[in-house]
């Protein structure tokens, strides 16, 4: 299998960027499982006030190195984005940044599901 | 950056400098580079390099000189031992009996039969990968015309009992027994004769010898008939026709006549780097040894680590060592290993797994290399997966 400059330097240097967060103001998503082969799980620490800016973000992955590097990706580019906004990153998206296979959409996903059950996770609770 | 450290002989094997000198020298003007099926000294000097090649290869393998059919190798070897018994027996019965874990090679042959109308049964291995004598035997039938049974599996290393298959085949006495050892010469010391086996498949490019060459032997004891596949020339006993490459038979040659002195004191000094290795691998905690460990050749090691996906594994220790990911997660197809999910593993393990085969130019540091590699691939995967 071939990676991308991008997806190498991601997924060499994605145990920066991993881990959980803990304490108040964190927020938990995931999806996937590790029996499926892929797993994707996403930490958000967000400020208390309304825009819900994201602080920290932090990744875990069972995953192939496409994958771990576009979660990777996520936790290091999330940082002072507001996580109420719009959608700035989607599986499509993703897929173009990495130049990953389009057979591995499905697994794209997983990244995709988990980043907004953490997001949703966020954004539902009333106190940060 | 250093070049990775090659752990991957069971794929191929570099040329041994001693068999490129033997082969250069049938290449120019000076040296055996005539046609040996011509009738002036040229061919007969090239001829001679082909029979000296043909004796060093049957007498690494228990075989006798005229036995020995040169093909372009182990696959092509494969092909013309399955499809010539079929075509020539197929009045005989249409059935063929193999195993689960047999190389491709093999494998697709016989599943070509299956489209032609015939039957095959599929052993499954016992968890260590070996196949009972009577697995066999209860697979025969009356219309069983040939059993397809690997010496040395090129995955897990693990050693079949042939001769005793053979025995079992034998008794049935309309099955013939074909053996790839494509990856035993130099690892195990085949012995065609001792085997008792009807057909059997070498390889050149295993044992340090040049690709594109291998070889079918056909026993003359037991009276076994092929039915060419291919037609022109009448070389090779017209079983398979062509010129033969005087170059790459005398590489053949040479290689397996290495093999034949070296291969006893090359597997002691293996068992040792592979005891080494694994000993390192083991100490990570969650490593499952695939095969097993007192039945399989001391070149191969193959190797199942949890909590570890396994493309993601493969791409950590890249940089560092050449390994075989055993058929695993090499595609976003994500094809788990058939060998090891015969043997009983689940897809993820199947998927993790490292085929580790050394050499005859390992040494110990580049088994310490590899330990330290997969250490640190798989501890930092581990920890990026939460385990």
């Amino acid at each position: 299998m071939n990676y991308s400059n991008l997806t190498r330097r991601y997924f060499e240097g994605a145990e920066a960027l991993a881990g959980v967060l803990t304490g108040p103001g964190t927020f938990r998503g995931n999806a996937g499982s590790r029996a499926q082969g892929t797993w994707v799980q996403f930490d958000l620490r967000v400020d208390a006030g309304g825009a819900r800016t994201i602080q920290a973000a932090r990744f875990l992955a069972y995953a192939c190195p496409h994958i771990i590097a576009a979660a990777a990706w996520l936790a290091e580019a999330a940082v002072g984005r507001s996580a109420g906004a719009a959608p700035w990153m989607s599986a499509q998206g993703l897929r173009e940044r990495f130049a990953i296979p389009v057979e591995k959409l499905g697994r794209l996903l997983i990244v995709e599901d988990a980043w907004n059950a953490a997001v949703k996770a966020c954004m539902g609770s009333t106190a940060g | 950056m250093n070049a990775p450290v090659y752990l991957d002989y069971a794929a191929t094997t570099p040329v041994d400098p001693r068999v490129a000198a033997v082969m250069a020298d049938c290449l120019t003007i000076q040296g055996a580079f005539g046609n040996a099926g011509s009738g002036h000294s040229f061919g007969d000097q090239a001829s001679g390099v082909i029979e000296t090649a043909r004796a060093q290869v049957a007498a690494a393998v228990g075989a006798v000189p005229a036995e020995v059919v040169f093909t372009s190798g182990a696959t092509e070897a494969n092909n013309l031992s399955i499809f010539g018994v079929a075509n020539y027996y197929r009045s005989q019965g249409r059935h063929l009996v193999t195993v689960r874990t047999e190389h491709k090679a093999v494998l697709d042959p016989c599943r070509e039969l299956e489209r032609r109308g015939w039957q095959v049964s599929y052993l499954a291995p016992r968890p260590d990968g070996s196949v009972a004598p009577a697995q066999v035997a209860a697979a025969l039938r009356a219309d069983t015309v040939l059993v397809c049974v690997m010496h040395v599996n090129n995955e897990i290393g693990v050693i079949q009992d042939v001769a005793a298959i053979a025995a079992v085949c034998a008794g049935h006495g309309g099955a013939r027994l074909h053996v790839d050892a494509a990856q035993s010469a130099g690892k195990c010391a085949p012995d065609f004769a001792a085997f008792g086996c009807d057909l059997m498949s070498l390889s050149a490019h295993k044992v340090y010898g040049p690709k594109g060459v291998g070889a079918l032997l056909v026993s003359q004891r037991r009276g076994v008939h092929l039915e060419a596949l291919q037609y022109g020339g009448g070389q090779e006993r017209g079983l398979r026709p062509g010129t033969l490459p005087t170059h790459q038979v005398a590489g053949m040659g040479a290689a397996f006549e290495l093999a034949r002195h070296a291969a006893a004191a090359e597997g002691a000094r293996a068992a040792l780097l592979r005891q080494r290795l694994w000993r390192g691998l083991s100490a990570l905690g969650g490593v499952l040894r695939n095969g097993a460990e007192d039945n399989s050749v001391p070149q191969i090691l193959n190797a199942s680590f949890a909590d570890v996906e396994g493309e993601s594994l493969l791409a950590a220790v890249r940089p560092h060592i050449a390994v075989s990911a055993g058929a695993a997660c090499m595609s976003a197809a994500q094809q788990p290993s058939y060998v090891l999910r015969s043997l009983g593993r689940d897809d993820r393990l199947a998927e993790s797994s490292l085929r580790f085969s050394l050499g005859r130019f390992t040494e110990e540091r580049d088994i310490d290399c590899a330990v330290a590699a997969v250490a640190q691939a798989v501890t930092r995967l581990r920890k990026l997966g939460g385990a």
